[in-house]
Formats: C-alpha cells, structure tokens, sequence
C-alpha cells in the first residue's frame, strides 16, 4: 500500500482546483477520494504522478469542473422548486387578496385597504419577478428573455398604478400611461415581428398581436373613462361653494335683538357639530383635514362613497349625528315655528338607521344646508 | 455487464440512501467500493455522478455530514438525518413497486426458483 505524504496532497488539492472545482467541500471530497484510490491501489514504490493523473482522468469525460457544475445544477434545481412553490403561494394569495379585499371595501369591513394592500405589492413585488427569474430560465433566446423583462415592467407597473389609484396616491396616471405605452410600442412590436417570421407560429402572432392591441385599446379608453374623477370634481367644487357661502354669511352682523342668548348658544353648537362631522367625512375620503382650493392640480379627489367605519353605529361619527338630531330637535322647540329646521328631507328623517346610507356628497350638502338654515335665522333673515 | 449511466442515475439517490441506513456512517470512496462489492462490479458509481449527489442529499437535509482530519487531508462521512431515514423508506418502497411495474410493463418472466 502506497503512503501519500503531505507535499503529494498539496499538489493534489492545487491541481483540483486548478482544474476549475472551486467549492470547498466538493474539493475535500474529491482530494480524499482520490488519496484512496492511490493508497489502495498504487504499488509502495509506484510513479504517483502519472498514477494520479490517470486516475484523475477516470473522473470526468472532458473537464474536472463538470462535476461541480453538476452539484451546482442539483442545487439550484432545488431552489428552482422552493421558488416556484414560493411563486405559485404569493399568487394564489394575491388573487385571494383581491377578492377579499373588494369584497371588504364594498362592505366598508376594516382592513379592506391593508389586504388589498397587501395583495398588490405581493403581486408586484414577488410574484412578477420571481416568475421573470423563472421564466428567462425556461427560454433561451436573448429576444425571449427580453420579452419576458418587458413584460414583467408592464406587469409591475401595471398593478402598481392600480394599487396608486385605489390610494390616491401621486403617479398613479402617469405610471398607467407607461405601462400602457411599454406595452403598446415595445412588447407588441418585438411580439409580433420576432412571431410572424416563424410560419410555424405566424396566424397565432397575428391573433395574440389583435387581441393585445384591443384590450390596450380598451385599457386606454378606460383612462379617458376615468373622468369619472370629473363628476367628483364637480361635486367637490359644489362642496367648496357651500363652504364659501356659509364663511360669506357668518359675516354678516347677527340680529341679537331678536334672539334669545340659549337659541344664540345652540346655533353655536350646531354649527360647529356640523363642522366636525364635514372633517370626518373629509378625512374618510381623502385622508386630509379638509380640501384646498387647487385639489383638482393635487389631484386630491372626494370619491363618492358611503362613510367609513367612522360612521358605523357606535363610532364616533355616528355619534356626532346622533348629537346633532337631538341639538336639531331642542332647537326647533326654542324658535318660531316659521325659522324652524325643516327635517322632511333632512337626515334627520332617518330614524333608527343601522348605518348612514347617504352617500358622502349627500351627508356634506345636508350638513352645509342645516347650517345655512342656522345662519339665516340668525341673520334675521325672517320670513312674514 | 455493466449497467449504462441512465440506469445509474435515476436510482442513484435511493442506493447512497440505502447504503447509509445499513451502514451509520460512510464516506465517498467507501460507498463507491461498497457498491462496486455488493453488485460484483456491475454497478460502478462514478465520482461525477456520487458527490453532486452527495451535495444535493446534503442540501435538502436528508444526510449530516462530519468532517475529519486524515494528516493534511479531510475525510467527510455522511449519515442519514431522521427525515433521511423516512426517505429512504420511501424511496425504496417506491423503486420496488417500480421494478414490479416494469417487469409488468416489459412482460419480464421472473426466473423461477
């Protein structure tokens, strides 16, 4: 039996790297292996050079380094599964999230944002690019893999723009736009000029190509549809209006003489309830204190909806609307029956609601009407 | 005979796997040689097929390995882990039922004793 001394494994441990295996324990294992070999194969006073480099050749076909490519490729086929589980979980997730969350928000349940949140940067930001790592993988030319990089970016970009809608957020037209724009003169061209040499798969390009350009169009037409955000312009210019005009006739000199200082009190109270439960419902929508007058370049917008969670029965916006039925009721007993708070068609006609039902805009001019009510009566303006 | 490479490789894992849970603890050569023993040179585990093996078994938490220092050079001895040991049950249930399904599949006659 053959014995290796230390300046042999050595030259052993610097051939095998040289030889191209650079992991440590793939080296060690190899260097003792081959050291067996040797030492059980080679007579004691045997060549162990040229033993060695025969034995090493039984190693491999071409190249030593093959053998840690290979433990590589096993070991990255591995974490090709954990991604792809990983992949396919935070898409399930995410679709589950959308559905759970419209659903939340159609209900005004809490958490409906957190989950829709949630969903949309679980999608963007982990399952769009672990699919774009697993994808280029899958394909091999250099124009695939760029296809498949462009249409990642449009798909990032194009949750994301929605995620910046639902919040308001700044950004989120103009992110639409480009990835509408990638889409549309950069995906679609290299699509369909790279598909349509291909006889093989020239009709399907020319129907892929169709269907792609339509739903941009479609997509792009829904941008101009947005303009719904114009009905809620207008709505908010209704609202700075009522504002203006009740701030105009606080102005006016209040006609004392005819008013008892009770009645003068409540008025007071009234107005400032209203005033409070406006911040609520201003806040509910849009996040701010209350709306500045070139909202509509801030892009701020006052959709219409139906109060949050503030306004559930219990909270303290649905408080505030129970104190101010009840300051409402007192008033009317103190003053004449002509300056009386019409309730008709007021929000106080809504007894025992579970929750308010009135849309945002219809809760806001109700408020700013009671309150113009109020300043009339105050004002003297009398009716005789 | 000795069998073609293809034949080695989809069975390879459950060998190494098999090999360890008759053996505690074993290193590359010593698996290679036992084999090599066991089969009468039939099956001849080559190094580029037995340590990417090896790595990737170790990867997924199947076997542990121990290092150890012979003079300058460093031995590493593989055993199975539990989950290792659960496997290999799996595995070689799982290739017997596959040979039985082959001689099925190819009509193999099985020698009769």
């Amino acid at each position: 039996m053959y014995r290796i001394s230390d300046q042999q494994i050595d030259y052993i441990i610097s051939d095998i790297g040289a030889r191209g295996v650079e992991m440590e324990s793939l080296q060690q294992n190899l260097v003792d292996h081959v050291c067996c070999i040797i030492e059980n194969n080679l007579e004691e006073n045997g060549d162990f050079e040229s033993f060695y480099q025969t034995t090493i050749q039984t190693f491999y076909k071409d190249e030593l380094w093959e053998i840690e490519e290979e433990t590589l490729q096993l070991l990255t086929h591995k974490n090709y599964y954990t991604m792809k589980k990983i992949m396919i979980y935070s898409g399930t997730l995410s679709v589950a999230g959308f559905i759970v969350g419209s659903i939340f928000k159609i209900m005004h349940w809490p958490g409906a944002s957190a989950i829709l949140l949630l969903s949309m940067v679980n999608i963007s930001l982990i399952f769009l690019p672990l699919l774009f790592i697993l994808k280029t993988r899958e394909v091999n030319t250099m124009k695939d893999k760029l296809m498949v990089a462009i249409g990642t970016i449009f798909g990032i970009l194009f949750s994301l723009s929605s995620l910046f809608k639902i919040f308001h957020w700044p950004g989120a037209n103009l992110m639409w736009l480009i990835a509408l724009g990638i889409l549309m003169f950069l995906f679609i061209p290299i699509y369909f000029f790279s598909g349509i040499r291909n006889p093989e798969t020239k009709i399907n390009t020319i129907i892929t190509s169709i269907i792609l350009i339509a739903a941009v169009g479609m997509l792009f037409t829904l941008t101009s549809l947005r303009s719904s955000s114009q009905v809620y312009f207008g709505n908010t210019y209704n609202y700075l209006q009522g504002e203006e005009l009740i701030t105009r006739m606080q102005l006016i000199k209040n006609d004392t003489a005819t008013q008892n200082p009770e009645i003068i009190n409540l008025s007071k109270e009234i107005i400032e309830n209203c005033k409070k439960i406006k911040e609520k419902i201003i806040i509910d929508g849009t996040g701010l204190k209350s709306i500045p007058d070139d909202f509509e370049k801030k892009d701020i917008i006052l959709q219409e909806s139906v109060p949050g969670k503030e306004f559930h029965p219990g909270e303290s916006g649905m408080e505030l609307i129970q104190k101010l039925k009840k300051q409402i009721n007192s008033y009317n007993t103190l003053v004449n029956k002509n300056n009386q708070l019409p309730i008709d068609n007021s929000i106080e006609k809504m007894e025992n609601m579970n929750s308010i039902q009135l849309s945002n805009y219809n809760l806001l001019n109700s408020l700013t009407e009671i309150q113009l009510f109020i300043l009339q009566n105050e004002k003297g303006l009398k009716f005789n | 005979m000795i069998y073609s490479s293809e034949l080695i490789k989809g069975t390879l894992k459950t060998i190494v796997l098999k090999l360890l849970a008759d053996n505690k603890k074993m290193y590359g050569y010593e698996i290679t040689q036992k084999v090599k023993d066991l089969t009468l040179n039939k099956i001849q585990i080559t190094e580029g097929a037995l340590y990417p093996t090896l790595h990737a078994l170790e990867a997924d938490g199947l076997v542990t390995t121990e290092s150890e220092f012979i003079g300058k050079r460093v031995r590493k001895y593989y055993t199975l882990s539990p989950s290792g040991k659960n496997k290999t049950k799996e595995k070689v249930s799982e290739l017997a039922d596959f040979m039985e399904t082959m001689k099925f599949l190819l009509d193999i006659k099985t020698k009769t004793v």
